[in-house]
């Protein structure tokens, strides 16, 4: 079933990543969250805080996500979900 | 007469105490109750060099420190010790008479878990300076911190004249009353680099002037690394005919591949030893000479620059193109295990996207931190130790748009301008001037126009320049209907386009391909009001 792909096959691909992209969302766990913080380290827009009291992440601002996905790969308990 | 002026330059402990508070506004004692909050836990053991009358020294007791305080006034230490019986601290204090250059012969090796010295620096010529420094790196217990406050020449040009201004009067007004004055220490942070500490400025007051700094002690100098007997090549920044050539590639036609790469491999920055940091780059060209730029000369370093296939990290991490296995076999291949005796890898931020270092410590053992986004943030980084939330986060300055919208620009030009220059000429310098117009105008108003959409930004967009048209043809020269109306259109399409497509160029907004649906189908739209219109209204 695996067709090559052709010139409009990949354009059509790319169309369908960007809108994707756009559409993924955040969610986060807290449960599973062991407050190593990488999520907040790594994030460029700065969506994550530390709750230094409870030891865990905060999304504190999802809506400035870009949906890198440096969070979701980063994070070892696999907490933050991109979909 | 001369005994009565002789008598009133002398300063007695409580003008001392005044006139410091006076020259900075209050604001050492700032300072000092940060150093404690911070720095001072209960039962530690703290020396204060220079603790005159005792302010800093009954504070951090307060804390429940147990502090050695030595001065050579001994009016000073009189004046110390009579406002410490006055109180009841939950530490201990006590008092030394001694001049800072002997902390060495008289106190006790490895006794103490802090050194603090407030306004010491300044009063010791560099000769003793050092001295003082060396002794404290024997006084200091394991993991012992130096914390200095002090006065600095302000970094910046400007500042200083600043500081100056504000501060020539204050100094001779504080002088009049008080007979006290200070100066400041040029270069402190260098002054502890030289003595094997790592400065770190904690806190500053009074525009940059006085600082609060921590010195960790480190390791004796590890013995000079030979380069040319290792046979690894030194990066330097280098304007040269090939580089300018590169850059001016880079500013348009960087989308297209070939993507100018560096032969991935071990480099060194400086003049690095077994002990310097490692970072790691990927291999676009333009990437690693502007990290080579911004550490070229501030700091001593190694770059591991891994192969990404001449994409810069980001981008090549998300693609796929730039992972952990690139930045293992970099490692492997290199031989930056035998140089360096630490574990130790500085990895882009931007890379985490695609690069897992959790995989990295677990398959080679290194550890691994996140540097800084932007590479000029990368010295003080080192300095500090500390990675700051600037540090972390995007910008997209208006330099950076600018060079995004040439870059995109580029693209563009060969796409859409050479046809027309080719087929369709009386159409060229229109599209020419109104695509380069609109979209440095829009790399330039970006955090400006609503939105965090191409289309969306393409209306006001859209607006800005029917607008300008409109007023350049009431105001300046009338044009025939027909032509105004091709314009109009013209303009219409172009915005949309120019705002759909550069999205793509900034980093806070994501997939402009999803914009293409729209694009043609506004693209349509407007074609068949160029062609249906004029039919209707008669204007052929």
């Amino acid at each position: 079933m695996n067709k090559p792909p052709t010139f409009w096959s990949s354009l059509w691909e790319h169309v369908e990543i960007a809108r994707t992209l756009r559409s993924l969302r955040l969610y986060f766990d807290p449960q599973m969250c062991t407050g190593i913080w990488e999520c907040y380290e790594v994030c460029p827009v700065g969506c994550w805080s530390r709750d230094l009291e409870r030891g865990i992440a905060v999304l504190e601002k999802p809506e400035a996500c870009i949906a890198c996905g440096a969070c979701v790969l980063q994070c070892p308990e696999e907490a933050i979900e991109l979909r | 007469m001369a005994t009565v002026f002789m008598k009133w330059l002398e300063t007695t402990p409580r003008d001392y105490e005044r006139g410091i508070r006076l020259l900075t506004l209050g604001r050492l004692e700032k300072l000092h109750v940060l150093l404690t909050e911070d720095f001072i836990k209960p039962g530690m053991r703290v020396l204060e060099i220079g603790c005159g009358t005792g302010a800093l020294a009954r504070r951090m007791a307060g804390k429940g420190a147990n502090v050695t305080a030595v001065d050579v006034s001994p009016d000073m230490l009189a004046e110390a010790q009579r406002q410490l019986d006055a109180r009841d601290l939950a530490g201990s204090v006590s008092f030394e008479h001694m001049d800072a250059t002997l902390i060495g012969e008289r106190l006790p090796v490895a006794a103490f878990d802090r050194i603090v010295a407030s306004l010491v620096f300044s009063e010791l010529s560099p000769d003793e300076q050092r001295h003082v420094l060396q002794n404290c790196r024997w006084l200091l217990a394991p993991d012992g911190r130096l914390l200095i406050v002090d006065e600095v020449p302000p970094a910046g040009f400007l500042q200083r004249i600043l500081f100056w201004l504000v501060r020539a009067p204050i100094t001779l007004l504080t002088w009049i009353l008080t007979r006290t004055t200070t100066r400041a220490v040029r270069s402190l942070e260098v002054l502890l680099r030289e003595s094997r500490f790592r400065p770190c400025r904690l806190g500053s007051r009074l525009g940059g002037s006085l600082v609060l700094v921590e010195g960790s002690p480190l390791p004796e100098a590890a013995p000079a690394f030979d380069l040319e007997q290792a046979a690894i090549p030194r990066l330097r920044h280098r304007i040269s005919l090939r580089s300018l050539l590169v850059d001016l590639w880079a500013l348009f036609l960087r989308v297209i591949p070939p993507y100018p790469k560096v032969r991935p491999g071990l480099y060194a920055v400086g003049h690095p030893d077994t002990t310097s940091p490692v970072f790691v780059s990927g291999n676009f060209d333009l990437s690693v000479r502007r990290l080579v730029r911004e550490l070229d000369g501030k700091v001593d370093a190694w770059l591991l620059v891994a192969d990404s296939k001449g994409i810069n990290v980001w981008c090549a991490a998300g693609g796929g193109y730039f992972t952990a296995d690139s930045v293992i076999a970099a490692v492997g291949s290199s031989r930056i295990e035998s140089i360096v005796q630490h574990r130790h890898l500085i990895l882009p931020q931007l890379c985490a996207n695609g690069v897992d270092a959790d995989r990295i410590r677990g398959e080679i053992g290194w550890q691994t931190a996140w540097g800084p986004v932007r590479a000029e943030d990368i010295p003080s980084y080192l300095a500090g130790g500390k990675k700051t939330d600037a540090m972390r986060w995007l910008r997209f300055p208006l330099v950076d748009r600018l060079e995004m919208v040439s870059a995109t620009l580029g693209l563009y030009a060969i796409m859409i301008l050479i046809p027309l220059l080719i087929f369709w000429r009386p159409l060229f310098w229109p599209v020419a001037i109104s695509l380069f117009g609109l979209s440095y105008f829009y790399g330039v108003m970006l955090p400006w126009l609503p939105g965090r959409d191409g289309l969306v930004k393409s209306i006001p967009l859209a607006l800005i320049a029917l607008a300008g048209l409109f007023a350049y043809v009431t105001l300046v020269n009338p044009l025939p209907p027909l032509r105004l109306f091709h314009w109009t259109i013209g303009l219409t399409g172009l915005s949309v386009f120019v705002a759909a497509e550069l999205q793509g160029m900034s980093p806070f907004m994501r997939g402009e391909q999803a914009n293409w649906g729209w694009e043609l189908l506004i693209g349509i739209a407007l074609g068949l009001i160029y062609w249906l219109v004029p039919m209707a209204v008669g204007w052929r």
